[in-house]
């Protein structure tokens, strides 16, 4: 393997990416949050209270939001496509946790260890190649129904081309080996002793710092983006399944 | 102008309230709702869409009220931008299937209520709805007719009287549509016939009678619907009414959803459907009817199923008329609007025309001999389709067809 000697502005990037960005992401995401919450706190209560209805609400996000039911009448691909993108984001998600050593590949080992290596180095390559097909759907779909059927905020393309550039940096980590740079460890200290993130052995190829970059940008962006519905959107069908349950005799 | 209209517009679009922001600031633009709608169904123009619509509210809105915008962007709104949001909001039944078909499950019948508010409050109202306004302020009914022909119908359709009573267990609240309305004179007189049949207790306000302010609401007057709110209410509890009974699907809705929000207190009566009433008594075996050979379809009002509750009611009444009631591929919650609702006849009444005439051509498509309603604003949509649109089949309200079955119509 050759061994890449980075020049001194990807060293300070690189380093930056990983030591000093995740505080700005940070700041700039609480400060997003905030911004947001003061919006709908000075918006004037509704009229009717609805009592919450915890069953109905629960209800109605399992059956609107885990499973999609609206979607299902409305438009068969875009469910399968909706469908098919949060269960790769929850797998990209669970996935993830192993490199922050919430679990390991031993977990899979009871299965065997040809089941092992599949879950934690052949499936993610799938589950990304999903990922990033359905986005790209959605993208199509988007540009096809512009001005016919809806009408887009720039805000709505810059999260789905933040969200895909990120991706498929993500995609190439494990698709590109790589350069031979030798591994680093940073630390990122948010309270001292209490959150530290130690970024063991970072993977020093480009994809990685590309991808760690655009992912740091797309979490800064999402208070100020669509992508707010990732929150919101279980509390709207939560509301609306107790409100069906006042209304429905 | 432009100065006091951004200064109007502030205050305005303020009023969405804590939720609709949320609803505002969730909705993806993901279009889900748009093959649903009605309206953009016939006119296939993206401004009728209701995900554009949410875009083009949430714009306005944060020209005001974005802390970035208001920073960095460009704040000022247009009279361009009011017509914009007016025709949008005008083009539109409010028949709330968006929201049956919304992922978020958008309140959007409230949403849309409140963008023609603000429309409202900008001058941006259509002159047709303006003038519908002016009619109400001056006859207490949205067709300017004299309050003392509330009770024409009554003439009209050959019954005797009428009770008009100080004291009553029933009131009927006849609704301004089927008051003024001949194509739905014979409601009324079916239901009159009905509460006479199982010798009800009843009354009828006669002209005490205001319009429940439904229009109103739908035009974004909350201060004219609060008067006659709290008008009606008043009118009914001096009479002691225990429950009140209407035929109206908009009337309905207005009672029990509307008036406990405007006047900050639930009536003391109970509001119920004349469907509802039906299906009671024929449950109860207080009314017997002879049951038709005829094939009935029935068409769910939007007032009454996905936004009244009122689904099961109807058909349960309905299968002591019919053995087999048809139904629409789209009923119950998910019913398509028939073009009746949402002041759409004022603003633009082709596109009502062609909504219904897609409703009364899948009814004859299946086979119905009788497309009966609950809603007179439905019946005046499909009679309108009918006449205009030369479908053949026989229109009725579901009372109508009652009356029919015991011989009194």
């Amino acid at each position: 393997m050759n061994v890449v000697t980075m020049n001194s502005l990807l060293q300070f990037i690189y380093a930056f990416s990983v030591e000093k960005l995740p505080y700005i992401t940070v700041i700039v995401t609480l400060i997003g949050v905030a911004l947001r919450v003061m919006r709908w706190r000075s918006s004037p209560p509704d009229h009717e209270k609805i009592r919450l209805d915890p069953v109905e609400s629960v209800k109605y996000v399992i059956l609107d939001v885990v499973l999609f039911r609206k979607t299902w009448r409305t438009d068969k691909v875009m469910w399968l496509a909706l469908f098919l993108f949060h269960g790769s984001v929850a797998g990209i998600v669970f996935g993830h946790l192993r490199g922050f050593h919430v679990w390991s590949i031993h977990m899979f080992e009871a299965f065997g260890h040809a089941f092992a290596e599949f879950m934690v180095h052949t499936l993610p390559i799938y589950v990304g190649y999903v990922f990033i097909v359905t986005q790209v759907y959605f993208l199509a779909r988007r540009l096809m129904l512009e001005n016919k059927q809806l009408t887009s905020m720039p805000n709505d393309y810059v999260a789905l081309v933040l969200l895909l550039l990120k991706s498929v940096a993500g995609q190439g980590m494990r698709l590109v080996p790589p350069e031979g740079v030798p591994a680093t460890l940073y630390n990122v200290v948010f309270i001292p002793r209490f959150v530290v993130l130690h970024l063991e052995t970072i993977p020093n190829s480009h994809w990685f710092h590309v991808h760690i970059i655009l992912t740091q940008l797309f979490i800064m962006y999402v208070p100020f983006s669509k992508f707010i519905h990732m929150f919101t959107g279980v509390i709207t069908p939560a509301i609306y399944g107790s409100r069906r349950k006042m209304i429905d005799r | 102008m432009t100065a006091e209209l951004n200064d109007k517009a502030k205050a305005s679009l303020g009023k969405f309230t804590r939720r609709q922001v949320l609803e505002l600031d969730t909705c993806a633009h993901c279009a889900l709702c748009t093959e649903n709608c009605p309206a953009y169904h016939e006119s296939r123009d993206p401004l009728h869409a209701p995900g554009v619509r949410s875009a083009v509210a949430v714009k306005l809105y944060d020209k005001k009220h974005n802390f970035l915008t208001r920073l960095f962007g460009n704040t000022e709104i247009t009279e361009e931008d009011v017509e914009r949001l007016s025709e949008s909001a005008y083009h539109c039944t409010l028949c709330g299937r968006c929201m049956e078909s919304c992922p978020f499950g958008f309140q959007t019948h409230e949403l849309w209520c409140r963008v023609r508010e603000i429309v409202a409050d900008l001058g941006g109202t259509p002159q047709n709805v303006v003038r519908l306004g002016n009619m109400l302020e001056e006859s207490m009914n949205p067709y300017g007719m004299d309050p003392d022909e509330r009770l024409d119908w009554v003439d009209y359709t050959g019954l005797d009287e009428v009770p008009e009573k100080e004291q009553a267990e029933v009131a009927y609240f006849v609704g301004c549509t089927t008051a003024f309305k001949g194509a739905n004179h014979d409601v009324a007189f079916s239901i009159a016939s009905i509460l006479d049949e199982v010798e009800e207790d009843w009354t009828v306000l006669g002209e005490d009678e205001w319009c429940c302010g439904n229009p109103s609401l739908l035009s974004g007057d909350e201060h004219t619907a609060r008067e006659y709110a709290l008008h009606n209410v008043e009118a009914l509890e001096s009479r002691g009414v225990k429950k009140v009974i209407t035929g109206c699907a908009g009337c309905y809705r207005v009672f029990r959803f509307e008036y406990p929000k405007l006047l900050g207190r639930e009536p003391n009566f109970e509001i119920l459907h004349a469907v509802e009433y039906l299906r009671d008594l024929l449950a109860s075996g207080r009314l017997k009817l002879e049951a038709t050979d005829e094939k009935v379809i029935y068409h769910d009002p939007c007032e009454l199923s996905r936004l009244g509750g009122v689904i099961e009611a109807p058909r349960e009444a309905l299968s002591h008329m019919t053995e087999e009631p048809l139904e629409f591929e789209d009923h119950g919650i998910n019913v398509k609007c028939c073009g009746g609702g949402g002041l759409l006849q004022a603003v633009d009444n082709e596109m009502r025309l062609d909504i219904v005439t897609e409703r009364l051509t899948e009814a004859k498509e299946k086979g119905a001999d009788v497309l009966v309603s609950a809603c007179p604003a439905c019946k005046l949509a499909f009679t309108d389709g009918v006449r205009e649109r030369g479908v053949k089949i026989e229109v009725l309200d579901l009372l109508e067809l009652a009356a029919k079955r015991l011989g009194a119509l």
